[in-house]
C-alpha cells in the first residue's frame, strides 16, 4: 500500500469557554469558578433543579457574533437554542442546552474560514460552524476512575458559557492543525472574549482519518501541544494498521497525555442520537443586521490586520510579524520598545528567538516576566554601541528577564564599560582613518603618530574604546596597507 | 417500529424498563396510540405550512451579564436533596460495570 | 365562626379579615376542622401543612404586618397548591416516587407573589404523577375521590386542587394546565378554573410537563375569586423567557367594568364538540348556550378536526415530556437507590424504573421514540405543522367571534378504575381541552348545571390575552345559574 500518497484529513471540534463573561450562560451566578469549592458556584438553574427556566446571557450572544465576524463565517439571522439529549450525571438536565443545523434550528454562525501559515505558504483552513452552549459539570474520581466505587461531581462549571467552533477536515497534518489552533488562540485572545490559558478553557476535539479509510475520533484533549502530540501518534498508530493490510474502527479515543498514547473508548453499542429540538423554553430572537453590523465595525484589529500592519510599518517580512502577533502579549512588547528603538529587525529578531525561549524556559507568562521594554531596548543599544557582544548580550538576557535587572547598572558593577567588541572598534578604526589620510601616511613612517589615531578612536567613542585593542585593530590594519 | 421488539427498543432509547406485566399492557396501548399519532396523515394540507414550535410570538429576551453576589457555600441548594461528599455530589461511576 | 363562612367567597373574606385580623384564625379554624372531617374520604393533600405550623406564621403576619394590611390582596386567604409548583421548604413530589423526599430550596415566582400579598399556603395537593393523566389515578400515592360522588374520579390532572375546592376544604386553589388540566378537574368537581394565555403566567418553579404548553391558573369556587387570584399570578417574570411582556391589567376591576357595561359579544358555538359529546352534557351545556345566546350574538362554528387534535396533542406533549423528565436522575435530588460499583447507564435506567409510574414511563419512552432520528418528521415535526394549521383556523375563527364555547369535558366523572383498561378513551376525552393550550389561549372552565349528581361545565376560548373577556361571561353564567361558592357536601 503507498500509504504515504494517501491523504490525511484532520477536523477540529473547539470548546472554548467565554471566560471574559461575569456570569454564567443562562444564569446570573459568578463564572470565576475556578479556585472555589466544590458545588457552591451554582443556583438553582444550573444545578437543573426541577421547574427552573434558562434566560439567556445578553454578552455571550455578542461575544459569539465577535468570534463568528472574526473567522470570516455567515452569522445567521435567528438565534435559536435547541437541546441536545444524552444521559450523562455532569449534565444536570440530562440535555445540553445548544445550537445545530437542523429543521427549525440553526447555527448562530456558519461557513468561515481562518488563514494559517503552515511551511512558509498559507493555507485556508474552513469553518463549518460556531455554536453558543453550557459547559457541564465535571467528574471526579477519589483514587482511579478504575477502583472508585462512585464518582464525585462538581457543578461549579455546569453553565459556563462555551463556544463550539467546528471546521472542515481542511488540515493535512498535526503541524497545521497546531498553526490552527495558535491562530484560533490568538483570534480570540485579540476579541478579549477568553483567556484560553486558564485552566479547562480550551479544549478540543480532533477527527483523523487517512482518505479512504475509518474516522477516529480523539477526545477532550487539553492543550494544543497535546492535539500535535496526539494526531501525531494517531497517525503512526493508523498508518501501521493499513500498511498490515487492516481496516481502522471507526470509533472514539481518549487521549492520555502522560502516558502519550490514545486509547480507545469503549464502543456505545449504539449510535448515539442527540434527538435535537429548539429548545421551547427559549423562544427565537431575531438578530437583525443592524446589531451585527454594531459588533462588527467595533471588532478590534485581529490577528491578520497587525500582521499585515507590522509588515507595512516596521518593514518585518511575514514569518516575524507572524510570530510576534500571535503572541499577542509579545507583539504588544514589540510595539512599546519600537516606540524608543528603531532598528525595528534587530528588536523582533531578540524577542522571537532568545526572549521566547527564556520566557518558555522559565515557564513564565506574559504578568510574571519581569523585562520591560525599557530593559530590552537598554540592552540593544548598549550591543549597538559595542560596549556588549553577542555573546554578553546572550548572558544578561536571562536575568533581566528573571530577575529585572537594570542592564546599565549591571554593566558599570561588571566593569564593561571599555568598548572590546572588536568588530565595533574596527568599523570606528576604519571609519576615523579614512577621515584623516595624513595621520595614517604618518603612522605607516613613524610607529609613534599611532598613539594620534589612538586619541581620535577615544574622541569618536567617549572614550570608551579599550585603548589596548584600538592599538592592535591599528596596527592590524596598518600592516595591511603596508 | 420494525425492531424485533418494539419494548426492548424503546426501553433502550429511554432508558427505562417495563416490568414484565407491564410489558404486555404497554404493547397493545402503544399500537393504539400510535393508531391515533396516524390519524395526523389524514390532514391534506400539512405540507404547505412550516412547523410552529411556539405559540406566542415573542422575542428571546436577553440578560445582562451581572452575577448575583452571593454563592452557596453553605450548599443549602443540595444538603437536603443530594448526598454530599467533601461538598462533592456523590454519583454513580460512568465507566465500567 | 359558622359555616356560612365555608360558603363566603374570597372577595367578602378579604373584607372581614382586613376588618378583624382575628378572623383570619377563626376561618383557618374552619378550613382545618373540614380538612379533618373530609381529608380521609377524599384525599385532596399529598402535603397538608399542620394548623399549628399555619398558625404560628399567621401570628408572625398579622404582628409583622398590621399597617400593610390594606394593601395586601390576599391577606388571610388559605390556598391549596398543586404540587407540581415548587415551595421553598414544603416537599414538592409531582405525585411521584421520584421526588417523595424532594424539598425544593426555592419558590416558584407564582408562590413568591402569593405570599407577598399576604395568602396562605396549607398544603400541596394530589396530582397526577408528573401531570400525565386526566383522573388523578396516576398519582404515586392514591387517587383523590371527587367529593360529589366518591365512588368518581376527580379529574385530572389538577384533581386534588378542585376537590379542595369543591369540598371546602381551601376557598382558592392553583392548578397546571397542559392539555386541560385545569379545566377538566374543575368540570368534573363543579368549580371554576381558568387556563391563562400561554406566556401570561410565570412557569418559574413549575415542574414542567410540556414546556411549549404549560400555565398555571387559577381554580375557585366563583368568578370573581379566579380574578382576584390571576390579579396576583399574572405578569411578567424575567426568570421565565417565555414571559409576556405584561403587566398591570387589573382583572377584578376589568371584570367589574365588563359586568357593569354588558358590551354584547360575538361568540361561536363549536358544533362537533356539542354532537360528540355524551348525551346529559350534551342536553346541559345546549342550556349555557341559550343562557348566553339570548344576550349576545351567537353563530354555529364547524371545527373539521377531531382525533387529530389528540393526536398532535399527544404527540408534543410526549416529546417535550421525554425531554423534561430526563433530569429525574436521583444525583442532585429525588429517588435515591444504592449505586456503588455500578455503571451509571444501569443506575439510571434503574432510578426512572423505581421512581416513574406506568403512565410516565409509558410517555416518556413515546417521546424518545418520536424525537429520534426516524421517526421526528413522521409525528414530531407533523404534529407541529398541524399546530400551525389550527392556529390559522382559530385566528380565522376569532375575527369572526369573541369567544368560542364548548363542553368543557365531553363526559361525565368517570368512575375510578374506569379508564385504566382504556387509556385511550381518556385521551380521547382531551379533544375539546387540547385546543387552547396548542394554539396559546385562555380558556375557561365554568359548572352550570348537574346531571344526575354529577357536574356539568361549558368551556370558552378566546383570543390571547383577553381573559377578561372570559370572566365576564363567566360571571354572566355564574348570575344565571347560580352555580356559586357551592361546597359538596361529602358523605
Amino acid at each position: 500500500m503507498l500509504i504515504n500518497n494517501l491523504n490525511i484529513l484532520i477536523g477540529l471540534e473547539v470548546h472554548t469557554q467565554l471566560t471574559k463573561l461575569r456570569s454564567k450562560l443562562f444564569c446570573p451566578t459568578p463564572a470565576d469558578y475556578r479556585k472555589s469549592p466544590p458545588n457552591t458556584y451554582v443556583c438553582p438553574i444550573c444545578l437543573g433543579l426541577p421547574g427552573t427556566l434558562p434566560v439567556v446571557n445578553k454578552k455571550a450572544v455578542e461575544y459569539a457574533i465577535a468570534v463568528a465576524k472574526a473567522l470570516n463565517c455567515e452569522v445567521s439571522d435567528k438565534l435559536v437554542f435547541v437541546r441536545k439529549h444524552y444521559f450523562y450525571p455532569d449534565l444536570p438536565k440530562n440535555y445540553q442546552i445548544s445550537q445545530y443545523i437542523g429543521p427549525g434550528f440553526t447555527a448562530i454562525a456558519r461557513n468561515g474560514y481562518v488563514k494559517i501559515y503552515a511551511d512558509g505558504k498559507v493555507k485556508i483552513i474552513r469553518i463549518r460552524r460556531v455554536n453558543i452552549e453550557e459547559d457541564p459539570g465535571r467528574i471526579v474520581y477519589v483514587g482511579s476512575i478504575e477502583i472508585s466505587p462512585y464518582s464525585l461531581i462538581d457543578y461549579n462549571r455546569s453553565g459556563i458559557a462555551l463556544l463550539e467552533i467546528v471546521t472542515e477536515p481542511d488540515m493535512a497534518s498535526p503541524k497545521e492543525a497546531r498553526a490552527f489552533l495558535e491562530k484560533l488562540i490568538a483570534i480570540l485572545e485579540y476579541l478579549g472574549v477568553t483567556d484560553p490559558r486558564e485552566e479547562g478553557a480550551f479544549r478540543v476535539d480532533a477527527n483523523i482519518s487517512f482518505e479512504g479509510f475509518g474516522r477516529v475520533e480523539i477526545k477532550n484533549i487539553g492543550s494544543v501541544k497535546d492535539v500535535e502530540k496526539a494526531l501525531t501518534y494517531e497517525i503512526i498508530r493508523q498508518k501501521k494498521i493499513i500498511e498490515q493490510g487492516g481496516k481502522v474502527e471507526r470509533e472514539t479515543r481518549h487521549w492520555n497525555p502522560s502516558k502519550g498514547v490514545t486509547v480507545s473508548l469503549r464502543s456505545k453499542e449504539y449510535e448515539e442520537d442527540y434527538r435535537y429540538f429548539p429548545d421551547p423554553d427559549l423562544p427565537p430572537m431575531k438578530l437583525d443586521k443592524s446589531l451585527i453590523e454594531r459588533i462588527s465595525s467595533a471588532l478590534p484589529e485581529l490577528p491578520d490586520n497587525r500582521i499585515a500592519r507590522f509588515t507595512m510599518q516596521y518593514g518585518l517580512d511575514e514569518y516575524r510579524a507572524s510570530v510576534l502577533v500571535l503572541n499577542k502579549w509579545l507583539a504588544d512588547f514589540f510595539e512599546d520598545a519600537a516606540k524608543i528603538y528603531s532598528n525595528y529587525k534587530k528588536l523582533a529578531d531578540l524577542l522571537i528567538t532568545d526572549f521566547l525561549r527564556w520566557i518558555n524556559e522559565y515557564n513564565l507568562s506574559p504578568e510574571n516576566f519581569k523585562a520591560t521594554p525599557l530593559h530590552i531596548v537598554k540592552l540593544l543599544k548598549l550591543w549597538d554601541e559595542g560596549i556588549l557582544s553577542v555573546k554578553m548580550v546572550k548572558e544578561i538576557l536571562p536575568q533581566i528577564i528573571k530577575d529585572g535587572i537594570d542592564v546599565e547598572s549591571y554593566v558599570a558593577a561588571s566593569g564593561y564599560v571599555k568598548i572590546i567588541d572588536k568588530s565595533y572598534l574596527h568599523k570606528i578604526v576604519e571609519e576615523v582613518m579614512k577621515e584623516h589620510p595624513k595621520a595614517v601616511q604618518d603612522a605607516l613612517s613613524n610607529p609613534k603618530a599611532i598613539n594620534y589615531l589612538i586619541g581620535l578612536v577615544m574622541k569618536k567613542t567617549g572614550g570608551k574604546a579599550d585603548p589596548q585593542i584600538t592599538k592592535e585593530i591599528i596596527q592590524e590594519i596598518l600592516s595591511s596597507i603596508r | 417500529m420494525q425492531e424485533s421488539d418494539v419494548i426492548d427498543y424503546l426501553e433502550r432509547l429511554a432508558l427505562l424498563k417495563f416490568t414484565e406485566s407491564e410489558r404486555e399492557k404497554v404493547r397493545i396501548e402503544i399500537t393504539k396510540i400510535i393508531e391515533l399519532f396516524n390519524e395526523l396523515m389524514k390532514v391534506e394540507e400539512l405540507d404547505r405550512v412550516e412547523p410552529l414550535y411556539h405559540v406566542i410570538e415573542i422575542e428571546l429576551p436577553l440578560r445582562d451579564d451581572e452575577p448575583l453576589d452571593t454563592v452557596d457555600s453553605s450548599h443549602e441548594l443540595l444538603s437536603e436533596n443530594a448526598i454530599l461528599e467533601n461538598g462533592y455530589i456523590k454519583a454513580p461511576k460512568t465507566v465500567g460495570e | 365562626m359558622s359555616y356560612k363562612y365555608l360558603s363566603m367567597p374570597v372577595y367578602r373574606l378579604l373584607q372581614e379579615f382586613k376588618t378583624d385580623p382575628m378572623k383570619i384564625f377563626d376561618y383557618l379554624e374552619l378550613v382545618y376542622k373540614v380538612i379533618n372531617g373530609t381529608e380521609n374520604k377524599i384525599r385532596s393533600f399529598i402535603t397538608l401543612i399542620s394548623k399549628d405550623i399555619v398558625f404560628k406564621y399567621v401570628e408572625k403576619l398579622v404582628k409583622e404586618g398590621l399597617e400593610k394590611f390594606d394593601s395586601l390582596k390576599l391577606l388571610g386567604i388559605p390556598i391549596a397548591v398543586k404540587d407540581n409548583i415548587s415551595t421553598k421548604g414544603i416537599r414538592t413530589t409531582c405525585a411521584s416516587r421520584m421526588l417523595e423526599n424532594y424539598i425544593p430550596p426555592y419558590n416558584a415566582t407564582v408562590i413568591e407573589r402569593i405570599i407577598k400579598e399576604g395568602g396562605i399556603i396549607i398544603g400541596k395537593t394530589n396530582m397526577d404523577e408528573f401531570a400525565m393523566g386526566s383522573t388523578t389515578e396516576t398519582s404515586a400515592f392514591y387517587p383523590t375521590r371527587n367529593p360529589w360522588d366518591l365512588s368518581r374520579v376527580p379529574g385530572g390532572s389538577s384533581g386534588g386542587s378542585a376537590a379542595a375546592l369543591s369540598a371546602g376544604e381551601a376557598p382558592l386553589a392553583l392548578g397546571s394546565d397542559t392539555g386541560g388540566s385545569i379545566r377538566n378537574p374543575a368540570a368534573f368537581c363543579g368549580v371554576y378554573g381558568l387556563k391563562p394565555t400561554y406566556g401570561l403566567v410565570s412557569r418559574y418553579g413549575l415542574i414542567a410537563y410540556a414546556s411549549s404548553m404549560d400555565q398555571i391558573g387559577p381554580m375557585a369556587r366563583n368568578t370573581m375569586d379566579l380574578a382576584i387570584l390571576l390579579n396576583i399570578i399574572a405578569g411578567h417574570d424575567s426568570k421565565d423567557s417565555t414571559s409576556l411582556l405584561i403587566n398591570g391589567k387589573d382583572y377584578v376591576s376589568l371584570l367589574k367594568e365588563l359586568t357593569h357595561k354588558e358590551p354584547r359579544l360575538r361568540i361561536g358555538i363549536i358544533k362537533e364538540l356539542f354532537e360528540n359529546s355524551d348525551e346529559g352534557i350534551r342536553s346541559k351545556t345546549y342550556k349555557a348556550v341559550d343562557m348566553l345566546c339570548a344576550y349576545h350574538d351567537c353563530l354555529t362554528i364547524s371545527l373539521p378536526y377531531g382525533k387529530q387534535l389528540v393526536a398532535a396533542y399527544y404527540i408534543i406533549a410526549m416529546a417535550e415530556a421525554s425531554s423534561n423528565l430526563a433530569r429525574f436522575d436521583g444525583v442532585r435530588y429525588g429517588l435515591k437507590i444504592p449505586f456503588e460499583n455500578k455503571g451509571w447507564d444501569e443506575i439510571y435506567s434503574e432510578v426512572r424504573t423505581k421512581g416513574f409510574g406506568y403512565e410516565v414511563k409509558k410517555r416518556i419512552a413515546l417521546g424518545a421514540y418520536i424525537l429520534s432520528v426516524g421517526y421526528r418528521d413522521m409525528y414530531y415535526i407533523r404534529a407541529l405543522k398541524f399546530r400551525r394549521i389550527l392556529k390559522e383556523t382559530f385566528d380565522k375563527i376569532f375575527k369572526s367571534v369573541d369567544a368560542v364555547m364548548s363542553p368543557t369535558m365531553p363526559i361525565l366523572p368517570p368512575k375510578l378504575g374506569e379508564f385504566f383498561e382504556d387509556p385511550l378513551r381518556m385521551y380521547l376525552a382531551d379533544v375539546n381541552t387540547v385546543i387552547a393550550n396548542l394554539i396559546g389561549v385562555p380558556a375557561i372552565s365554568i359548572p352550570i348545571d348537574f346531571y344526575n349528581g354529577l357536574p356539568v361545565a361549558v368551556q370558552i376560548m378566546s383570543r390571547q390575552l383577553t381573559e377578561e373577556v372570559l370572566l365576564y361571561l363567566s360571571m354572566q353564567l355564574e348570575e344565571k345559574t347560580r352555580f356559586r361558592n357551592i361546597v359538596a357536601e361529602v358523605h
